[in-house]
């Protein structure tokens, strides 16, 4: 048992607004009272008290990113190093992070769940491996749905209700948690060498599936499941000049449904080429703002080494054309694909300098916090760990503006930036990192400190510098053990798996069998994820 | 340039109507290669099986895989960078001299004719062997392989892989990069990974006689590695764990009869195309299996005093 006492406590999602009061822990959950001559006192006066971090969007587990981690040992060389003990395993950070490592990283920032955006179900198996080894924080997975041909094949024709059985199906098979689309039937094309770019023409190798029809009907499949997540999308036509257009229908196309719109800034631009390239910022937030069935998170990009990876396979061969530098691509059959491109953001770049913009631009034009995240699409963006520096950035306008001063003159006239002098509080960056996205993603137990929560719960000095108080929490509690002290990792705890069991109807089996036995190469038996591979799963039954 | 552009074999099997084999010899070492994945199989794009894909084999001699083959490129041997290159060059519709060409034993037409069918195939694809990544040239003829097949994805689909050996060697190579970042070659001298294939490679640091012990698991290097490797592995402490008597255990200090993987032990094998496949025993075995041996030695590891500092520590960059 724990006490949490004289610390100033932001809680959102109890409207609770940096009040100095105690939090008391026993059983792994906040509760409303511990006595007793046992029970711990963590004195918190001067400090902060928040929620654990919560991670919508991030991809730190499976093929695509050991693809990248193969790709790219040059990025871990010079990285992070973290020394084996007896309670600690060795790693490299970087921009692909060891497992072990990536833990450590999280809860190095106050973080103790982490959504992994991109599950293929034929790979699933990997990813669930992945996330076995990476200690400190509960995971959830989003499967890769919209470019499974076997759903887009039943969609030709016109057997949604199937489709959504088969979907489900595919859910519980790879032991995921949320629907992702990906590029909705861009991927498959990129099978041919094409791409999906606009919205109402029929996919390559479809003649009625079309990318609004899978966005529309997966979307309501995702409702119809009553699934705790929205459907999870990535728009068509990621990173391209005025591809504004194409995000703003894609919102139309959900009319109404629920969706997470992911790393909203590689999706808002204007321009009709590189040159002409410029920030929509504006445009978009007007728009999104009038939609409650959206959430988002921002994707936002920092200046520096990443490396992309993305199931949006075309892109990826476009930005192996525009940067000349190495290239991965792994298609996955007749379920998706994916690329790994490295790529470094310059702050001399005038494309960069807009992108860098735009990230910033969504999360201050955005008027509801409760509606968009802290993400950086990590590692696409930049790595997870250099959130504190964009927090920094939200936080202080004065910053803000010595870093626009050093952009190019030429990004200036494309950006929105330096007209907006909004300053989140520290309540509204609880709500970007912790209380938003855990509402988001439908978990009651996380994002908050009300009875009955999880007992995850991270305290930071209140240091004006916010990238050195967001970047050095000095105790962090993981299901009520404390295991970040003074700003060291003092013990390692496996974290949870976060699932669901959507209700399917059982024959589904029976017509997938014999497709499977055709078109795949794996027996059929071989193909779902085993129970016994997932540590500590949380199950969630819906539908 | 660098990395890899690549798919599962089952897009082979739906969709390649173009195949080439280069440095190989499938028939004889990867037996289920045509049967399952990629010539015979009727695919879901490719509903003719083998009459809607043209197979090219590129090698040094007429291997068992050549009577498989449409067309058989012989490449004189050494000259397969070379040939790779040409290719590359009449991709791009650049001039090339044919009497240079002429050395490596094809004509300048027999390749602008291979150029010319892999531009037109609707999706191809290139499995290498070792007779392309082990002889002359090495990672550079890799490279250039890896690097055609990037550049011919501006003309049409086209996807490569190389031809994965035996065992679970995939398997290790995953594991070993979640684990600590890279793939292979990993020191962890200094309690943390550092990365110098070369260096830390297993055949490097058994040749320089670095290590005071080694731990073999399924793997027999004495029976493939250079000969001074094999005389510091009979000089030192060497244990094995496998089912069955190899070179490797004959000359170890000790060697543990394990279950085998697969038939008698579960477990989880990585194929060429790094999709995970579960092993279910079908076997009861005697013996215990490689993890719990490993498990058990761990366990005894840990009772002897910890040599690195006792609390978590980040070292920052260099
Ligand atoms: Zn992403």
């Amino acid at each position: 048992m724990l006490r949490i006492t004289g610390g100033r406590v932001y809680d959102p999602a109890n409207e609770v607004d940096g009040e100095v009061r105690d939090v008391c822990i026993s059983g792994g959950r906040i509760v409303e009272e511990v006595t007793g001559a046992d029970v711990r006192t963590i004195d918190a006066a001067g400090m902060v008290v928040f929620p654990g971090g919560v991670d919508v969007h991030t991809h730190v587990a499976g093929g695509a990113l050991n693809f990248a981690r193969a790709m790219t040992p040059e990025n871990h060389r010079n990285a992070a190093k973290f020394t084996h003990s007896p309670e600690l395993r060795a790693g490299v950070g970087g921009t692909t992070p060891s497992t072990f490592a990536t833990g450590y990283l999280y809860a190095g920032l106050g973080y103790t769940t982490v959504n992994e955006a991109a599950v293929p179900v034929l790979s699933a198996r990997h990813t669930h491996e992945e996330l076995r080894d990476t200690p400190l924080v509960d995971k959830s997975c989003c499967v890769l749905m919209a470019n499974n041909e076997l759903i887009l094949d039943l969609l030709e024709e016109g057997e949604t209700e199937r489709a959504k059985h088969l979907l489900a199906w595919h859910l519980w098979a790879a032991k995921g948690y949320g629907v992702k689309a990906v590029n909705p039937g861009g991927v498959t094309a990129w099978k041919w060498g094409k791409d999906a770019k606009i919205l109402s023409e029929p996919v390559p190798g479809y003649s009625k599936v079309t990318p609004a029809k899978i966005i529309s009907s997966m979307a309501a499949m995702v409702d119809e499941l009553e699934l705790p997540h929205p459907m999870h999308l990535h728009c068509n036509n990621l990173g391209a000049p005025g591809n504004i257009d194409t995000t703003i229908e894609t919102m139309k196309v959900l009319d109404g449904h629920r969706a997470h719109m992911a790393h909203l800034q590689f999706h808002s631009y204007g321009g009709d080429d590189w040159d002409t390239l410029r920030s929509e910022s504006v445009r978009l937030a007007e728009f999104f703002n009038e939609q409650p069935n959206l959430t988002a998170d921002a994707g936002a990009i920092l200046f520096g080494d990443s490396v992309t990876i993305t199931a949006d396979g075309p892109w990826q061969h476009l930005l192996y054309q525009l940067t000349g530098r190495k290239w991965g691509n792994l298609d996955v059959e007749n379920e998706t694909g994916c690329g790994v491109v490295p790529y470094t953001y310059k702050g001399t770049n005038m494309v960069n300098a807009v992108q860098w913009a735009v990230g910033l631009e969504l999360l201050l034009l955005i008027n509801d916090p409760w509606r968009i995240y802290l993400t950086t699409d990590h590692p696409n963006g930049a790595c997870f760990w250099r959130y504190p520096e964009i927090i920094h950035l939200l936080m202080n306008a004065d910053f803000r503006r010595e870093c626009i001063e050093k952009l190019p003159d030429k990004a200036l006239k494309r950006i929105h930036l330096p007209g907006i002098d909004r300053e989140y509080t520290l309540s509204e960056i609880a709500i970007i990192i912790s209380a938003g996205p855990a509402r988001a993603l439908g978990m009651p137990q996380k994002g908050h400190l009300g009875v009955g929560a999880d007992a995850d719960v991270v305290l930071y000095n209140d240091d004006s510098d916010r990238e050195r108080m967001f970047g050095h929490p000095r105790y962090l509690l993981k299901g009520g053990e404390v295991v970040v002290e003074e700003g060291d990792i003092r013990k390692m705890v496996d974290g949870r798996e976060f699932i669901v069991r959507p209700s399917y109807d059982d024959n589904i089996e029976e017509y997938l069998r014999p497709l499977f036995e055709q078109y795949y190469t794996m027996s059929f038996e071989n193909y779902p994820v085993e129970m016994e591979r997932l540590e500590g799963a949380d199950i969630r039954e819906c539908g | 340039m660098g990395g890899k552009v690549t798919c599962t074999l089952g897009e082979v099997k739906n969709r390649a109507d173009f195949i080439i084999y280069w440095g190989g010899n499938p028939a004889d070492c990867h037996p289920l290669h045509f049967s399952r994945y990629t010539l015979i199989p009727k695919g879901k794009h490719v509903p003719e099986g083998r009459k809607g894909r043209t197979m090219v084999l590129v090698d040094v001699r007429e291997t068992p895989s050549a009577k498989h083959a449409d067309i058989l490129l012989q490449v004189k041997p050494g000259k397969d960078f070379e040939v790779i290159t040409t290719l590359r060059a009449l991709v791009k519709n650049q001039p090339v001299d044919a009497a240079r060409v002429a050395e490596t034993g094809l004509t300048l037409e027999q390749l602008q004719d291979f150029v010319d069918r892999m531009k037109n195939a609707r999706f191809g694809v290139l499995f290498f062997g070792m007779g392309l990544s082990m002889t002359r040239g090495k990672h550079m003829n890799s490279a250039a392989a890896l690097a055609l097949v990037a550049e011919l994805n501006a003309y049409t689909k086209f996807v490569s892989m190389p031809m994965r050996g035996h065992g679970n060697v995939t398997g290790a190579d995953v594991v070993m990069r979640w684990t600590t970042g890279f793939p292979f070659g990993v020191s962890m001298s200094r309690g943390y990974p550092r990365f110098n294939p070369g260096e830390f490679s297993t055949i490097d640091v058994l040749v320089r006689g670095d290590n005071d012990a080694t731990l073999v698991l399924g793997a027999d290097p004495g029976a493939t590695m250079p000969q001074p490797a094999i005389d510091h592995l009979a000089r030192t402490p060497t244990i094995v764990l496998d089912p069955k008597v190899t070179h490797t255990s004959r000359l170890a200090r000790v060697h543990i009869t394990t279950a085998t993987t697969g038939i008698s032990a579960p477990g989880t094998v990585y194929r060429m195309d790094e999709i995970p496949l579960p092993l279910k025993p079908i076997l009861e075995s005697p013996y215990p299996t490689d993890e719990e041996v490993v498990h058990r030695i761990l366990e005894k590891v840990k009772e002897k005093p910890a040599w690195t500092p006792a609390s978590y520590k980040e070292v920052p960059c260099a």
